[in-house]
């Protein structure tokens, strides 16, 4: 079937009904000499985006507007891509429909002779084919933050097995506080990598070209979190990635960023403990997870050129902004080797034994090869598991069958 | 006037409008209709025909199945108390003689707020999660323990908060038409089955309200129905967060905002064949539950 | 007795719908100050979005469909009852359903991110020129045959004789428009994407799915949102009331 409808017969059409002539398809038309427009989700951390702003309005070489998004950053994202040139910078993981379709450029070029200075896990995790996407910003990780003296009194040790964790977590549940806070999703966004990987699964298989949880313990590891369900705190009025549940005391544990510590030190002090997450059994292991939000350039930009120098200013050549983006609001740990001395939080205390986790036991939380419609499947099958008590195997046979279609489509 | 003369002043009145009809409604149905049967994704303008591939996705797509299923119990529960609720204030409003525009304005002006504003009121106060939300505050009263209203999926505590939300926001809409409908009952028919000997009460309202109803609450059942299937706003702002939206409670729209636009894979041809799929739903929900209203009567 | 169990229901409701206003103002009354310096969102210029999206599709659908109206109720077109079947048509046509393909059509225009795509794909309402057609048709002939035989073309007429006479439904059809438009969500979700098109509702959505969102700020917000259309509500509530009641068809 050859049909084929092209955008410009449809704009002759358009043009027929008096219509065209003022549109284009690159969105808000895209003047070369506009301003870049640079786009951040919303960072939970005060000064964060007084800070962001700082740069851009710092960079010599074009005017840089920064745009704030909260909310659904991920699919703004995805839209914003499919529908032209704007946001011509943004931060991001890359995926590999985004190369596919040509949506980012590669970014290679713009490293030079500080590549080797990038912790290379990074500049994997956003290279597809050989080519880079995407330059990373700061390493963000998560941990089991509890408060020692609650489970001292409870005659808790900290849980090193799931199992420990969710007997702990039905113990510490008392009369106003809850054992574990892992969001107000019950956990299924941010503990789904983390099970995987204390099954000793993952999302994709070693070579990336099968699904990586076709195995019964797949089943098991997410029949824990419906165990964990009902000591859960749900409906806290912020969610996971904000310390405030943690802090005002309604849960003993809570999953949340390294990026909450020195609030979450400010508030308890020494009664601060950090773990990372247990192991399922002993073919499992340890982990935490290792995220890069990146910056990328949208392939549609008006000026792909103008974007691209301004990323490498502003993500290569600027140590002091990078440093201080990553240490100064929240802790992260900086991308670059050279610049992870400085990160003053992270020399002693919970800090260095976060670190330590990285080092050990981090694991990339969003491989680009595992697609958005593969994540979204995947985690309906969590959460009807944890939530809604539905068959694990089952829910997982119908998440692998998306898997498999998502992966085949790729190397279509 | 000649025929051409009228002809051009009818396209003088009509024509804009018509031209925006034609762009914005229907060469979208058409777009749609075409795009459903392409391998659409990350495109409007395909080159892949797939035949009823689309369709047949969608139509064994889990998620989508739901959706329609569950709004289909959704409508069956939410138009029934819609009516039944709406046209009770309506009696109400009716009946009182003092200040009855006041009272009509209080329940009409939730009217004026938006589902946005409604689901910020109810997620983050009403049936906030914590002690000190509305609902879990009422429920202490009455030494009940506080619910975590919208995290709560076994049992679906999540449903009350989005009913209420919509109660709230559409009663009074409905009220007014019902009102419109009952003042124009003519008040000579109530004298007249008063001097028949007809009990004031149940006996007038079946054979006298009820009747001269007719026309309004067959409005308020097809709108309503069509609403249900459409409902997106409030779901989307009090279930979805920032990564996204639950597998339960999952409106068509908001599966197809997913599809189509979303994180969900920008996929238009699938998206497509849901929406033309839904688009017969509401058709036949519409048309069956006339032929029930009209068995009905 | 039976009075009294009808005067508590009455007030108890009446509590039970206000209580949403006055937990809005509670909440949010401590932050009203910093509405409008704050920076994670365009919240001014959001509101300016909704008012410049708001009149202009008001306007813009009154005249629009008015006139669409009165030409299918009174000029003796020959094509003209294919017409009217060809707007009834879309009525048939759950506008929801049709967000996806005229997101495609607004897209291809390079309206995303622009007051274009929020304004104009709403225009064309069939609602709208299927209520005007009903009331056109029983406009009182003299009063346009009167017109004529002053000399007024048929476009004279429209404007001299019928609009003048007609402020009452269309003043109705207009404020339930502007309602309508001040508070719709999902198309500016999906047409908006940069936020300096964000409209009102928009902003506030976005500020209530964040991570973390600052409650007291979100409330204040949402109730400064809502104080204009309270205020056209209020105002103009004769208009709404009559609105609603006659035409019954713009419910959400």
């Amino acid at each position: 079937m050859g049909a084929r409808v092209d955008r410009r017969s449809f704009l002759v059409a358009a043009g027929l009904l008096g219509l065209a002539g003022c549109g284009s398809d690159t969105g808000r038309g895209g003047a070369a000499d506009g301003p870049l427009r640079h786009w951040y989700h919303a960072y939970g951390e005060d000064g964060v985006q007084d800070a962001v702003r700082r740069y851009a309005a710092a960079y010599p070489g074009a005017k840089v507007e920064v745009q704030w998004n909260p909310g659904d950053y991920d699919s703004k994202i995805v839209t914003a891509l499919r529908a032209g040139a704007v946001p011509d910078i943004f931060e991001a993981q890359v995926k590999v429909d985004w190369v596919r379709q040509k949506q980012v450029v590669p970014l290679d070029d713009l490293l030079g002779d500080t590549r080797d200075d990038f912790v290379r896990t990074l500049l994997d995790s956003q290279t597809v084919d050989g080519a880079l996407y995407g330059i990373p910003q700061a390493i963000d990780t998560q941990v089991l933050y509890y408060r020692r003296s609650l489970l001292e009194k409870a005659g808790i040790a900290p849980p090193r097995t799931v199992d420990e964790l969710v007997d702990a977590t039905k113990r510490l549940t008392a009369s106003g506080v809850k054992g574990l806070f892992a969001g107000n999703d019950g956990g299924v966004g941010v503990l789904t990598a983390p099970l995987l990987w204390s099954a000793g699964l993952d999302f994709l298989s070693q070579d990336g070209k099968a699904p990586g949880f076709d195995d019964p313990r797949a089943a098991t590891a997410f029949g824990k979190l419906r165990d964990l369900n009902s000591s859960l705190l749900l409906g806290a009025p912020t969610d996971w990635s904000d310390p405030g549940a943690f802090v005002d005391g309604l849960a003993a544990m809570q999953w949340t960023g390294l990026w909450n510590l020195p609030k979450i030190v400010a508030a308890h002090g020494d009664d601060v403990g950090v773990l990372p997450f247990p192991r399922l059994d002993a073919s499992g292991a340890e982990s935490v997870p290792v995220g890069a939000y990146s910056a990328m350039v949208n392939a549609r930009s008006a000026d792909v050129v103008a974007a691209k120098a301004y990323v490498k200013w502003l993500w290569v050549d600027k140590a002091d902004h990078q440093t201080e983006f990553a240490t100064a609001f929240g802790a992260h740990l900086p991308a670059r080797k050279s610049l992870a001395a400085q990160a003053e939080p992270l020399r002693d205390g919970p800090g260095k034994e976060i670190v330590e986790f990285v080092t050990r036991s981090g694991r990339i939380a969003s491989p680009a090869r595992w697609s958005s419609r593969a994540n979204t499947a995947l985690s309906d099958a969590v959460s009807r598991i944890a939530r809604q008590g539905a068959d694990p195997a089952g829910e997982l046979r119908a998440a692998l069958e998306v898997a498999r279609d998502e992966i085949a489509r790729l190397d279509r | 006037m000649t025929r051409r003369r009228t002809a051009l002043t009818f396209w003088l009145f009509v024509g804009p409008f018509a031209l925006g009809l034609l762009a914005f409604t229907y060469v979208p149905i058409v777009w749609s209709a075409y795009l459903s049967f392409f391998d659409a994704r990350d495109t409007v303008t395909p080159t892949e025909f797939v035949g009823v591939a689309n369709y047949l996705d969608v139509l064994t797509d889990r998620a989508f199945l739901d959706s329609i299923g569950t709004f289909t119990v959704f409508a069956a529960f939410i138009i029934p108390t819609t009516v039944a609720l709406s046209l009770t204030l309506a009696l109400l409003v009716n009946q009182i003689r003092v200040a009855r525009a006041f009272f009509r304005s209080v329940y009409f002006l939730p009217f004026a707020c938006s589902y946005v504003v409604a689901s910020l009121v109810w997620k983050m106060s009403l049936f906030s999660g914590v002690d000190s939300g509305v609902a879990n505050t009422v429920l202490g009263w009455f030494g009940g323990e506080s619910q975590a209203w919208i995290g709560t999926v076994d049992p679906p505590l999540y449903w009350v908060v989005l009913i209420t939300a919509r109660l709230w926001l559409q009663l009074g809409f409905y009220m007014i038409l019902f009102l419109a409908a009952l003042q124009r009952i003519p008040e000579h028919l109530y004298e007249a089955a008063w001097i028949d000997g007809a009990a004031p009460g149940w006996q007038t309202f079946r054979h006298i309200t009820l009747p001269g109803l007719r026309g309004a609450l067959i409005a308020v059942l097809t709108l309503n129905l069509i609403n249900a299937y459409q409902a997106f706003d409030e779901f989307y702002n009090i279930l979805g967060d920032s990564r996204g939206y639950p597998p339960f409670a999952r409106p068509p729209l908001v599966y197809l905002y997913y599809t189509s636009l979303g994180s969900g894979g920008q996929d238009l041809g699938r998206g497509s064949a849901g929406a033309i799929v839904l688009a017969l739903v509401i058709a036949l929900a519409t048309l069956l539950s006339g032929r029930l209203l009209r068995r009905a009567n | 007795m039976r009075s009294v169990a009808r005067w508590t229901a009455v007030a108890v409701t009446a509590v039970l719908f206000l209580l949403p206003f006055a937990v809005l103002l509670r909440e949010g009354w401590s932050a009203l100050g910093q509405v409008f310096d704050d920076r994670d969102v365009p919240f001014v210029l959001s509101l300016l979005n909704s008012t410049v999206v708001a009149v202009a599709q008001t306007v813009g659908q009154v005249v629009l469909c008015s006139l669409a109206g009165y030409g299918l109720a009174r000029i003796p077109y020959r094509h003209a009852p294919k017409v009217l079947y060809a707007v009834v048509a879309t009525l048939l046509v759950p506008a929801a359903v049709t967000f996806v393909p005229a997101f495609v059509v607004v897209s291809s225009l390079g309206w995303l991110s622009d007051l274009r795509g929020l304004v104009v794909p709403g225009l064309f309402s069939a609602v709208n020129v299927f209520l005007f057609r009903q009331y056109f048709l029983d406009f009182p002939v003299p009063l346009e045959e009167a017109g004529r035989l002053d000399g007024l073309s048929r476009w004279g007429v429209y404007w001299r004789v019928v609009v003048p006479n007609s402020t009452g439904p269309l003043a109705a059809i207009a404020v339930i428009d502007f309602i309508g438009s001040w508070n719709q969500f999902l198309w500016p979700l999906v047409i908006a994407q940069d936020s300096s098109t964000w409209t009102v509702q928009v902003a506030l959505s976005s500020l209530l799915t964040a991570q973390n969102p600052r409650i007291p700020l979100l409330f204040a917000a949402a109730a400064v949102s809502l104080l204009p259309i309270v205020l056209v509500f209020v105002v103009l509530q004769r208009y709404l009331v009559r609105g609603v009641a006659e035409t019954g068809l713009s419910g959400r």
